[in-house]
Order: structure tokens, then C-alpha cells, then sequence
């Protein structure tokens, strides 16, 4: 396994999660893309920092773990979003959602 | 200790009105600002009875740097010698007593606190001009005494004529200070220090620079700052402020206009006696001369028991002047401080009285404001005031005069008020000049002889004049003082009603009145009779005349000139032979010629001044009314105050009003008209040309920034769908856009 294994691993999860942030009309899953995304990320920092760095230096694996707990906040705070918007236009597909439209 | 001290002394007074201050911005009062003035005010006695040990010789100024001002330093200081150490006990021991007195007389005024308070301002003001060592510190303190007189004349200032005149004092006392401030800045710019005393001050400097070209010169300066004297003490051409005054408190009276800051004009003019020239001081002998004999005169056709102390007052600082003017600081200074004594008396005995005639009445118009009845009457000697042709029996005055304060209402009093008249009889003794055991007698001998001195060593003509000035003056003073006792206390009651009513004043009235009858006997002022206590500064730039006026030969041709004018025998001339070359060291010369005639004359003069009251005013063998129809001309002077008021009514006040009046109407018409006209123009065209500017250029301008910004906005809208997949879309087109140039690049 080199790193480029890691990173095409990585750049399909991000391709993943753009397709499904960018397409689906349920909230719920473009928060899933947003995972997506974020994981991608989280593998980027631990692959290049097991690859590029000397072992002893594991500073790239420790951003991946606050990358994980960020992601966990956001998912909270984005969940209550989304109840929050479903109350005032009782749906949750962002293209009905276009109050800011100009 | 003497800082310390002197600052204790300074700092109690004002203490004691800041806390009044202090209290009045809380819009609350301080509970017994009466206890509290007083006490500060005896605080402040008991230290400068503490500092007459402190006295030195040659005394040094202590000073600190106050405010420099390009090269020059202005410094703040204390001078303490014994005239200043006297002038201490002087101001803090009458202050005191009167604030004990005003406990009485003030008790149940509206504003009883805010009295006191004046008061301790006054006296803080009195005490810095009494200490300061330099003319700057004298001024400030000069002009704080002129406010707090002014805010305690007009204390009841309800009353027209209370307001009328504090503004009249304020204003006439201006006119001296603005001499005073020029004949400053004249040692100002030649000496380039305010500083009177040390090395660099003002009379080394010019004991040591000036010659005798330079003393026209001098002498203006010297003239310039007796202004602010002339001022403040109510000379002659500017006394009229002081007898209006007495429309304020009857302390008051006493403490301001008698004893204290009236006679802070002859404090500064003893101060400035090192620098007095023959010229100067002849000017300032003669106005004290002219003005002893005028209001003199004047106080004896008056009725109102408190302008006839007014006028005794005026006429009384006439003769301090007088006694500096020619030479005597010693006896000036002496007669300063037994005045000081007698007058508050007099004032407080005044007041005494009115203040049993108040109570009756307080109780006749049941619980009427005291001053608020005082408003009936009052406006007395109010500026332009006509008084009828036939006015020599006064009674069409007599309406004009409050009854309380009317002497014709009074009489028979003794009775009614022992304390006060025996008090007020003691004063009257004194200032008469009874001689031996009263100490009025000793100190307006002392100036007696001094000009008589002065008249015979120089041979100068003025000075015998100024002497039969002094001598006449002494004579109505006799017989005008004895006019009011006579009026007051002797007789029948004139007004039954009110004497019925009369009563003894309270305690805290009577005390002050017994102390200050204490002073006024020669026994507590002996510090004067000490030779080397109070000594004169020398005054290097006076010097006798080169010529002599009236024998050229000798001394002893002008002795016996003086002694044939008074008409002495030869055998008294003969007998005192040798005996007038002593120096006139300013009075503290043994039994000269000149201290025995001045004695006897002093006493004759007195004793028929004293009778001639009697004869009117007592026996009534001699009838007032008779002889004032007889002399229908000069009485009527008398009566209207040599027609000063009416004079500055009449010219300098018309004149002004006029002036005004002119003004306003160049005002209204000219410049009015221009600024009008202006405006009109600016209106009427320049603003309709700018109008239509504004209108067309400017607001085009901006409308039309608006019209495109509205169009811009109204097509770029439509970018915002709303909808967050599109807007994501858009960025991550955007990045790789970027990324795909980036990697062209």
C-alpha cells in the first residue's frame, strides 16, 4: 500500500460526497455527502502524515480524530437545521427551500 | 512655624466655606454653618495670637514659585512683621466677634447659613491680602474682599436698594482697582517682579535703581495704586458706594465697612510707603484730608443712625490716609486698629438697636419676614432720588429712612438697653478723642502730632494746612458722634410705641459688644506704645524740600508761625525750645512742641465739639432747626452729600445712559440695517441662484447615480435563485476553473 493507493481511495470518497452534496434532494443526504467529504479529508491528513512524516511525529492522525469529533458537532447542529427548517416550510428539499431568492 | 501657622490661619475660614460649597452642590446645607464658621474663625485668632512670638526684626518673605511666564517667575508669599501680626489679630479678633454677634442679630434669616459662609470667605479673602508679600497675591485677595462685599451688601437682595447698591459698591470699587492694576504693571514693567520685599523685590530694586529722574514717574505709580485705595476706602471722589452699603446686614457693616476691608485701602497704602515721594504722598495726605472734613460734615445733618457711622467711617479713614500721606505710618497704622475696635462696636451697637426695634416689629406684623418689611422702606440713599428744595427739616426724607434705623424715633434708650449704651457710649468716648483713657484719643493724637511734626521740620505750608484739616475734622467727629448718643439713648422716647416695644439684645449680642468696649481702652493696644515694635519702613525717595514755604531762614521761624496760626502762647513755645529737632521718626517722638500743641488742641477741640452736641442736642439750649434755616445754604450741601450722587447721577450716569442710548440706536438703525440688508440679499438672490444649483446640478447628479444603481441591481438579481445546490455548484465549478488555470499557468 503506498500513498497514492490512500489518495485515490481519498479523491473517490470526495468525488462521492460532491456528487451527493451537488444532487440529492433530501437534506439528510447531502449531510451524508458532507460526511463524505470530511472523511475524505480525514484520510488525506492520516495518509500523508504516515507517508510523509517521520514516524515519530503523529500530528497529521491526531487532526483526523478532531476532524472525526467535527464532524460529529456538525452533524448535531446541521440535524437541528433541518428540524428547524422543516418546521417553517414543512419539507426538508433544499430546492424548495429559496426564501433568500433575489 | 510661622508657614504653618499662617496657613492654619488662611485655611480655617476657607474650610469652612468650602464645606459650605461642598454642601450647596449636594443641594444640601452643612447643619450648623454658624458653629462651624465661628469656630474656624477662632481657630484662626488663636493662631495669630500664636505668631506675635514669631516676629523678627527684618523680616524675610516666604515665598514659592507660582506661574512663570517666559523669563518672569511670579512668586506667592507670606510677610509676616508686626503690622502684619496686628492687622491679623485686628481681622480675625473683629471677625470673630462678629460672627459671634450675627448669631443673634442674623437668627431666623431665610438664609442664615449662606451668611456665615460669606463670612468665612470674606475673612480667608482679608487674611490673604493681609499676608500676601507681593501685589499680585494683595490683588487677589483686594478684589475677593470686594466680592464678598458686594454679595454681602446685597444679602437681602430682595430689596431694590440692597440690590442697587452692592452693585453701586461693586462698580465705584472698580474704578480704583483699574488705577491700582496700572500703577502695578507700571512697577511691573520696571522691575519685572510683583514682589515687594527680599532681594529682587520691588523696594530694593527701586531704592537701589532709581534716581531722581526717575520720580515723576514714581510718584504716578505711587498716585495710580492709591486709586484702588481711594477705592476700597471710600475716599473722596469715590466714596458715595459706602454709605449705600449700609443696606446690608448691620455685622456686615461692622465687619466690612468698618473695621476690616475699608481699611485694607490704608494697609496697602502703609504698605506701599517705601515707595512714596514728596508728590505722591501730599496726594494721598490731601485726599484723606479733603475727605475727613467732607463726610464729616456730611454725617452731621444725617438721621439714620447707620449713615452717620458710615460717613464717621469714611471721614475716619480720611485721617489714616492722611497720617500716612504725611509720614506718620506709625500712627496711620495705630489709628487703623483702635478704629477697627470702636467702629465695629459702633456698628454692632447700631445694629444693637435696630435689632430691638426689628423684634417690635417682627411682632407688630405678627411673623412678617424681617427684610420683607425692610422692603417697604429702604431706597434711602438710592441714586436719583429728588429731594424737595425745603428738605433742611428733613422730614421729607424721613419716610425714606427705615423707622428702626431713624434716630428720630429713638431717644431715651438708656434705659431700655444699658449694655448697648454703655458699649456704644465707650465707642463714642473714644472716637471723639476723650483723651487719656480711651484709646481713640492716643492714636488720633499720635497723627496729630505727626503732621504737626511733619509741618514743622519741613516748614511746609501743606502740612500746616492738612494739620487744621485734622484738628477740624476731630471737632465735628466730637460733635457729630455725641449728636447720635444724645439722639439715641438721651431724651424723651420721640416714639412711644417703639420704645415701649425696645428691649435688651440677646446674650450673643451683648458679649461682643462688652469685648470690643474692652479694646477700646489703651490698655490692650499697648503693642503701639512699644517704639521698637512697629517701626516705619524709610522711605528713600522722599525728601524733605529744597525750599522752605513759609520762613526760609530757619526751623524755628516755622515753629513759631504754627504757634501763633493755633494761637498757643510764646510761653509754651519758649518752654518746648529745642525740642523740635528730633527726627521725624514717624511719631515715636517723646513730649516734642509738636506732641503737646497737637495735645492741647486735640483736647480743646474735642471738648467743644463734645459741648456744642450738648448745647444742641441735649440741653437744647441751641435750637438744630434754627440754626440750620440760618445757614439754609451749606446745610443744604450738607444734606445732599455735597451733591456727589447727584453729580455722578446727574453727569457720568446720564452721560453713559446717553452714551447707551446712542449706541442702541446706531445698533438698531446701522448695524442692524447692514445685517438685515445682508440677509435679504443672501435670501431674496444668492440663496435662489444656489437653490436652483442644488436642484438641477447636484440633485440630478445623485438621482441619477441612484437610476443606475436601481437598473444594475434589478437585472444582476436574478443570480440569486436560492437555491444552495446551485450556488455550490457554482464555487466548485469556480475551483476548478481556477485549478485548470493555475495549471495552464
Amino acid at each position: 500500500m503506498t500513498l497514492q493507493h490512500y489518495l485515490v481511495i481519498s479523491a473517490i470518497l470526495f468525488t462521492f460526497g460532491i456528487f451527493a452534496v451537488l444532487t440529492r434532494r433530501n437534506a439528510i443526504s447531502i449531510l451524508m455527502g458532507i460526511e463524505l467529504i470530511l472523511n475524505s479529508c480525514n484520510l488525506n491528513f492520516a495518509a500523508f502524515s504516515r507517508f510523509m512524516t517521520p514516524p515519530e511525529d503523529i500530528s497529521g492522525q491526531i487532526i483526523a480524530i478532531f476532524g472525526i469529533v467535527l464532524a460529529a458537532a456538525e452533524a448535531a447542529v446541521f440535524l437541528a437545521i433541518i428540524l428547524a427548517i422543516y418546521r417553517e416550510f414543512g419539507s426538508i428539499r433544499p430546492d424548495e427551500v429559496d426564501t433568500l431568492k433575489g | 512655624m510661622i508657614v504653618p501657622l499662617i496657613s492654619i490661619i488662611l485655611l480655617c475660614p476657607l474650610a469652612a466655606f468650602a464645606v459650605f460649597g461642598l454642601f450647596s452642590l449636594a443641594n444640601r446645607r452643612f447643619p450648623r454653618q454658624d458653629y462651624l464658621s465661628t469656630v474656624a474663625m477662632l481657630a484662626a485668632l488663636v493662631c495669630s495670637f500664636l505668631l506675635l512670638r514669631e516676629v523678627v526684626p527684618t523680616p524675610e518673605p516666604h515665598t514659592v514659585n507660582w506661574i512663570s511666564l517666559g523669563g518672569v517667575t511670579f512668586s506667592m508669599g507670606f510677610y509676616l512683621d508686626s503690622v502684619t501680626v496686628i492687622m491679623l489679630i485686628v481681622v480675625t479678633l473683629v471677625s470673630s466677634l462678629v460672627h459671634i454677634f450675627s448669631m443673634g442679630y442674623m437668627h431666623g434669616d431665610p438664609r442664615y447659613p449662606r451668611f456665615f459662609a460669606y463670612l468665612s470667605l470674606f475673612s480667608f479673602s482679608m487674611l490673604f491680602l493681609v499676608v500676601s508679600d507681593n501685589l499680585l497675591g494683595i490683588y487677589i485677595g483686594w478684589e475677593l474682599v470686594g466680592l464678598c462685599s458686594y454679595l454681602l451688601i446685597g444679602f437681602w437682595f430682595e430689596k431694590d436698594s440692597a440690590a442697587n447698591a452692592c452693585k453701586k459698591a461693586f462698580l465705584t470699587t472698580r474704578v480704583g482697582d483699574v488705577g491700582m492694576f496700572i500703577g502695578m504693571m507700571m512697577l511691573f514693567t520696571k522691575f519685572q517682579t510683583l514682589s515687594l520685599y527680599g532681594e529682587g523685590g520691588i523696594f530694593a530694586q527701586a531704592a537701589a535703581q532709581l534716581s531722581t529722574a526717575d520720580m515723576v514717574w514714581l510718584s504716578i505709580a505711587g498716585v495710580l495704586i492709591f486709586c484702588g485705595a481711594i477705592g476700597k476706602s471710600a475716599q473722596m471722589p469715590l466714596h458715595t458706594w459706602l454709605p449705600d452699603a449700609m443696606e446690608g446686614p448691620t455685622p456686615v457693616s461692622a465687619l466690612i465697612h468698618a473695621a476690616t476691608m475699608v481699611a485694607a485701602g490704608v494697609y496697602l497704602t502703609a504698605r506701599m510707603f517705601p515707595i512714596l515721594t514728596e508728590t505722591s504722598s501730599l496726594v494721598i495726605a490731601y485726599v484723606g484730608g479733603i475727605t475727613a472734613i467732607i463726610a464729616a460734615t456730611i454725617a452731621i445733618v444725617r438721621f439714620d443712625i447707620k449713615r452717620v457711622l458710615a460717613y464717621s467711617t469714611i471721614s475716619q479713614l480720611g485721617y489714616m490716609m492722611l497720617a500716612i500721606g504725611a509720614g506718620s505710618y506709625v500712627a496711620g497704622l495705630f489709628h487703623l486698629t483702635t478704629h477697627a475696635f470702636f467702629k465695629a462696636l459702633l456698628f454692632l451697637g447700631s445694629g444693637s438697636v435696630i435689632h430691638a426695634f426689628h423684634a417690635m416689629h417682627a411682632h407688630a406684623h405678627d411673623d412678617e419676614h424681617e427684610h420683607a418689611h425692610e422692603h417697604e422702606h429702604g431706597d434711602h440713599d438710592a441714586p436719583g432720588h429728588e429731594h424737595g428744595e425745603d428738605s433742611d427739616s428733613g422730614h421729607i426724607l424721613g419716610s425714606e429712612i427705615p423707622p428702626d434705623q431713624d434716630m428720630r424715633n429713638m431717644g431715651g434708650l438708656r434705659r431700655k438697653m444699658p449694655i448697648t449704651f454703655v458699649t456704644m457710649l465707650i465707642a463714642t468716648l473714644s472716637i471723639s478723642g476723650v483723651p487719656f483713657i480711651f484709646s481713640g484719643f492716643w492714636s488720633k493724637d499720635k497723627i496729630l502730632a505727626g503732621v504737626l511734626e511733619r509741618a514743622m521740620e519741613w516748614n511746609s505750608v501743606h502740612h500746616y494746612l492738612l494739620f487744621v484739616m485734622t484738628l477740624l475734622a476731630a471737632g465735628i467727629t466730637a460733635f457729630y458722634m455725641f449728636r447720635l448718643i444724645f439722639m439715641t439713648f438721651f431724651g424723651e422716647p420721640r416714639n412711644q410705641e417703639m420704645h415701649e416695644m425696645a428691649h435688651e439684645s440677646p446674650l450673643s449680642m451683648t458679649v461682643p459688644l462688652i469685648v470690643l468696649a474692652i479694646l477700646s481702652f489703651p490698655v490692650v493696644n499697648t503693642l503701639w506704645f512699644n517704639k521698637d515694635y512697629v517701626k516705619p519702613p524709610p522711605q528713600p525717595h522722599l525728601h524733605a524740600p529744597q525750599h522752605a514755604y513759609l520762613a526760609p531762614d530757619s526751623k524755628t521761624g516755622g515753629q513759631s508761625v504754627a504757634l501763633s496760626l493755633f494761637g498757643v502762647s510764646e510761653a509754651v513755645a519758649a518752654e518746648e525750645e529745642g525740642g523740635h529737632d528730633t527726627h521725624a521718626d514717624d511719631g515715636h517722638h517723646g513730649h516734642g512742641p509738636a506732641h503737646t500743641i497737637a495735645m492741647v488742641l486735640s483736647i480743646i477741640v474735642a471738648g467743644s465739639g463734645i459741648f456744642l452736641s450738648w448745647l444742641f442736642y441735649h440741653r437744647r439750649t441751641l435750637s438744630a432747626e434754627s440754626v440750620a434755616t440760618t445757614f439754609r445754604p451749606i446745610y443744604n450741601l450738607f444734606w445732599h452729600k455735597y451733591y456727589f450722587d447727584e453729580f455722578y447721577d446727574g453727569v457720568l450716569v446720564a452721560l453713559t445712559v446717553w452714551k447707551s442710548r446712542l449706541f442702541a440706536q446706531f445698533d438698531g438703525s446701522v448695524v442692524d440695517g447692514i445685517v438685515n440688508g445682508v440677509g435679504t440679499v443672501t435670501r431674496d438672490i444668492l440663496a435662489a441662484f444656489v437653490g436652483i444649483f442644488d436642484n438641477r446640478v447636484v440633485d440630478g447628479l445623485v438621482n441619477r447615480v441612484a437610476q443606475v444603481t436601481w437598473a444594475i441591481g434589478g437585472k444582476v438579481r436574478r443570480i440569486q435563485t436560492g437555491a444552495i445546490q446551485t450556488y455550490l455548484f457554482v464555487v466548485l465549478a469556480g475551483i476548478v476553473l481556477l485549478i485548470l488555470i493555475f495549471r495552464a499557468l
